[in-house]
């Protein structure tokens, strides 16, 4: 494990999440604060520099449960079918104009529909009670293009202007973030961050095969199911918080094991951790560079963190000796 | 008080029943070979024994007590289970790999890390990666880590699969020595007849049935052989008629017929 590595991630996130708070399209000086700043920064930045933590730490650390779950290194937090099933129901809650929930109508009908999702495609992925990795996989996949077909089928039959706007947040919008949703989506994250944390000596032993995990003394089954939840908690917020952001949840996780190792009792904090700060900082580069205009941040998240990637795969074996 | 006491056990993976009404009593201390042909139900037997899979009758008592009864913690510390295929793709370094043979224990056990490293012949490999050994190195880092955990009853699938004849041979020696000094017990299920001898006790498992048990020198016959493996001894003698075969005939003049 590479102790000063931890620290310069550690640093380096505090300073990200610090500078975001001052940059923006308009830049502001800490000392000279007066009350449109201080009205900036508590009602539009603060809320918003929050979400992102959220978003990207729970994609970062669920990327890294299901690569190890799903013993797959494609795996991400979208792999499920979840966030299909979210923008499905949040489209359909739109078409049918039920805007009853006020700002929660959004947010609230993309976590039920990726909660449904999570049901379902652990319903379809087990077999006598247990989770099979590759089942659960396949069944992901399918569902999750199940999902997709109908939201486009709805798109193409609608003139709807509000499920167009849907979509549209489906793909990366944190612009909508507001303190009134935070506590539900913390919430929600931490009580599967918490969860994750607490079965990450399962995980493991899960990456050694069942078998040897039971002789260990764990309940491979258990650990399973208990980590699928966990993952489909932190992945259902996520998506209702920020919608759906590519990059993260899939290449933070192989990132991050390039420098810590694989033991996942300190992968899924620091992936937290990392995926957290990269969002933060795309979500800052996105509303400040072309303002008044924003990028969305999955672009940015992708732009930055692609490269490194490719660079770090041409340096370090990522998959295997990592 | 019997270390495993498996009673009047039928198992079935599908329909038809695959492990036949058998019993199979294991004393503290045993060393006891299972041999048998592929499918024969030698693993099935271990992973029974394990826990791992209930039986649809007959009943498996740990230590005089029914093993699903043991919490999974409680359980690893008295029984471990080597299977018999190994993952190969663990992106974890060796001493990493080994370390958690620790995770069942709140307190360190008798055998330090580096023990289990050297007993393992992977001393100067403990930084290398899991992907980086050979088939038999990762073998024996399973082995190290089966030690470190420290059960005294030690089931192993075909432990001497794609090692060398030396790490076989310091296998067998080592669990010998473990069984002298702290009085573990092994059952293993092997293939090789050549090692057959090595054992104190012998269950012969043919179609999910004990067809035979007892010391190799009183049990094992050309007969047995012949049932067991179905094979002709006469080919068999004549394609390994070798040096190993040389000691077999010191030991038991009526291997051959």
């Amino acid at each position: 494990m590479n102790k000063k590595g931890i620290v310069a991630l550690v640093f380096l996130s505090i300073l990200i999440f610090t500078l975001s708070v001052f940059i923006g399209p308009r830049l502001i000086v800490p000392f000279k604060l007066d009350e449109t700043a201080k009205e900036i920064i508590i009602s539009i930045r603060l809320p918003r520099i929050i979400v992102s933590i959220l978003v990207g730490a729970a994609l970062g650390s669920t990327g890294a449960i299901l690569q190890g779950i799903l013993r797959n290194p494609l795996a991400d937090p979208y792999i499920l079918g979840l966030s299909s099933g979210a923008a499905l129901t949040a489209a359909l809650g739109l078409l049918f104009n039920n805007m009853f929930l006020g700002l929660f109508t959004l947010p609230a009908f993309a976590f039920l529909g990726a909660i449904a999702a999570g049901i379902a495609v652990g319903t379809l992925g087990q077999k006598k009670g247990n989770l099979l990795p590759e089942r659960l996989l396949l069944a992901g996949v399918g569902l999750g293009f199940l999902f997709s077909a109908v939201l486009m089928l709805a798109m193409i039959l609608s003139t709807d202007e509000g499920l167009r706007r849907a979509t549209l947040w489906l793909f990366g919008d944190l612009s909508m973030a507001d303190w009134p949703l935070i506590p539900y989506g913390l919430a929600f994250i931490l009580l599967g961050f918490g969860l994750s944390l607490w079965r990450a000596k399962g995980l493991n032993a899960l990456m050694l095969g069942d078998e040897v995990a039971y002789s260990l003394g764990f309940s491979p089954s258990k650990e399973r199911w208990i980590l699928f939840i966990a993952s489909g908690l932190m992945t259902a917020a996520s998506v209702s918080l920020g919608g759906v952001v590519g990059f993260i949840g899939l290449l933070i996780p192989h990132i991050i094991r390039s420098f810590v190792g694989s033991d996942n009792r300190v992968l899924i904090p620091m992936s937290a951790l990392a995926g957290g700060a990269l969002l933060c900082a795309a979500d800052t580069i996105g509303r400040t560079v072309a303002a008044p205009m924003e990028l969305p941040s999955g672009i940015i998240t992708a732009i930055i963190g692609a490269p490194y990637f490719l660079y770090l795969l041409k340096k370090k074996d990522l998959l295997g000796a990592s | 008080m019997k270390a495993l006491d498996l009673k009047n056990i039928c198992f079935s993976y599908g329909k038809s029943d695959f492990i036949h009404g058998m019993t199979m009593t294991v004393s503290e201390g045993d060393f006891i070979g299972l041999i048998g042909v592929n499918g024969s139900g030698k693993s099935t037997m271990l992973k029974l024994a394990a826990g791992m899979f209930k039986p649809h009758s007959g009943h498996i008592n740990l230590r005089g007590r029914p093993i699903g009864c043991y919490k999974g913690k409680e359980r690893a510390r008295l029984i471990s289970y080597l299977p018999q295929t190994l993952s190969f793709n663990i992106p974890l370094r060796v001493k990493e790999f080994i370390a958690m043979g620790l995770y069942p224990h709140d307190l360190p056990p008798r055998l330090s890390l580096k023990d289990a490293l050297e007993t393992a012949g992977l001393y100067g490999k403990a930084n290398s990666y899991m992907t980086e050994l050979s088939g038999g190195e990762r073998r024996r880092a399973y082995i190290a880590m089966t030690l470190l955990q420290g059960a005294s009853i030690l089931l192993m699938d075909e432990p001497l699969a794609n090692l060398d004849i030396k790490y076989q041979i310091e296998l067998i020696k080592l669990l010998g020595t473990l069984r002298d000094e702290k009085g573990i017990t092994v059952i293993m299920a092997l293939h090789d007849i050549n090692m057959m001898f090595q054992f104190d006790v012998l269950h012969v498992i043919n179609g999910g049935q004990l067809v035979a048990s007892g010391a190799p020198s009183e049990i094992v016959t050309g007969e047995l052989l012949e049932k067991t493996f179905d094979i002709d001894i006469k080919t068999f003698r004549e394609m390994y008629s070798f040096a190993p075969l040389n000691q077999i005939d010191r030991r038991g003049k009526d291997f051959f017929l």
